[in-house]
């Protein structure tokens, strides 16, 4: 007796269109969503990763799931990263959780489904390194954003919750500027 | 006249202003003095304090912050082990969203046993310019800064480079400290 592999009979080339869809809505969410963590980074790695963003605006912000401006504010970053990803912005989120809140975080990007990368800082190392690696004038408080222009220049530091329509209206200026 | 007199108010207001919040004292000049009430309502002076000690390690803590948090048991170890040696360890609690009987709590849990005090109005954070917890200054009997920053290289790390029991022991030693100032990694001080 002939067993049916499905209730519906779906040709070959209606098979391959159906997987090839599937793969480029799974394509679509990855490059919308990035709901873990993009791995650890340390402060050579913080200085690699920016360097790779040369020609896009970067927005780095600094994060821990029990800092409450923190949470309140990473909405707001996806939110920016989906109006102007495609011009040129690039956010990146990092971090400062300890090594035993690693599950705390994946939780954390798995409800917030963040349309931009997510490190935790690495464990270890020089504190003074990385803080250097960020700008000297920050120490661990949180939330805290560093905005660089197309070519890698610091632009601006935010220390606290983030003034989210001047930095948008930062981050327009700096995409104009070619 | 009139012009003389606004001269001198807007004089008296940067004064004010100025005042405010000071500058970081430098390494080997006068720590500022101050007196407290320790939680446990004791009053607590620093040149007495000094006078009394071959060194008094100020820091600046909370208890929430979970920079300073992964240090309780440091704070302690080191306070402990530096006690038989003449050092005195003492906690200021200047975050205005953490009340006496939340520091009283927060000693208790963690078994802190050296003098902790509030800090109201955050004036003692803004005498010695102090941004973070956790942040500590060490204080020689003659009241003067000898070191400034951080208790490890790596908050997330105890056994990582101890800067402030390296410059401790160089300091009881008589020998110059290697590193006199680090910088700290925690949370803001919430001032009023």
């Amino acid at each position: 007796m002939r067993v049916p592999s499905s209730r519906f009979h779906v040709p070959r080339s209606g098979r391959a269109i159906i997987a090839l869809l599937f793969i480029s809505a799974a394509l679509t969410v990855d490059a919308r969503t990035q709901s873990s963590l993009a791995g650890e980074i340390d402060a050579a790695g913080l200085r690699q990763t920016l360097a790779q963003q040369k020609g896009r605006v970067v927005l780095l912000n600094f994060w821990a799931t029990w800092c409450v401006p923190c949470r309140e504010e990473f909405p707001e970053l996806s939110k920016l990263q989906g109006k102007y990803g495609a011009t040129g912005l690039q956010v990146i989120g990092v971090s400062t959780d300890f090594a035993k809140e690693r599950a705390a975080v994946g939780k954390f990007l798995a409800e917030q489904r963040p349309s931009f990368p997510n490190y935790r800082k690495k464990s270890g190392g020089d504190d003074q390194a990385f803080i250097e690696a960020v700008d000297s004038s920050w120490g661990g408080e949180l939330p805290f954003s560093v905005l660089y222009d197309r070519s890698g220049r610091k632009v601006r530091v935010f220390s606290g919750s983030l003034p989210v329509a001047r930095v948008e209206k930062e981050v327009r200026k700096l995409l104009a500027a070619r | 006249m009139r012009l003389l007199r606004s001269a001198l108010v807007l004089a008296g207001l940067c004064a004010l202003a100025c005042n405010a919040v000071a500058e970081a004292p430098a390494i080997g000049a006068m720590a500022p003095d101050f007196q407290l009430t320790t939680i446990d309502g004791k009053a607590f002076s620093l040149s007495s304090a000094a006078k009394d000690h071959k060194a008094v390690v100020l820091m600046f803590i909370s208890t929430q912050c979970p920079y300073s948090n992964a240090y309780n048991g440091q704070m302690k170890d080191l306070a402990n082990a530096f006690a038989s040696k003449g050092v005195l360890f003492a906690g200021i609690n200047s975050n205005k969203s953490e009340d006496a009987a939340a520091a009283v709590a927060h000693a208790k849990a963690h078994g802190h046993t050296f003098p902790i005090m509030k800090d109201p109005s955050n004036k003692v954070a803004d005498m010695y310019d102090a941004r973070r917890t956790p942040e500590v200054y060490v204080i020689d009997s003659q009241g003067k800064l000898r070191y400034h920053g951080r208790i490890t290289e790596n908050h997330e790390d105890p056994a990582s480079s101890p800067d402030l029991k390296n410059a401790l022991d160089s300091f009881l030693a008589g020998k110059p400290i290697a590193r006199t100032e680090t910088k700290a990694f925690g949370c803001t001080i919430k001032r009023v």
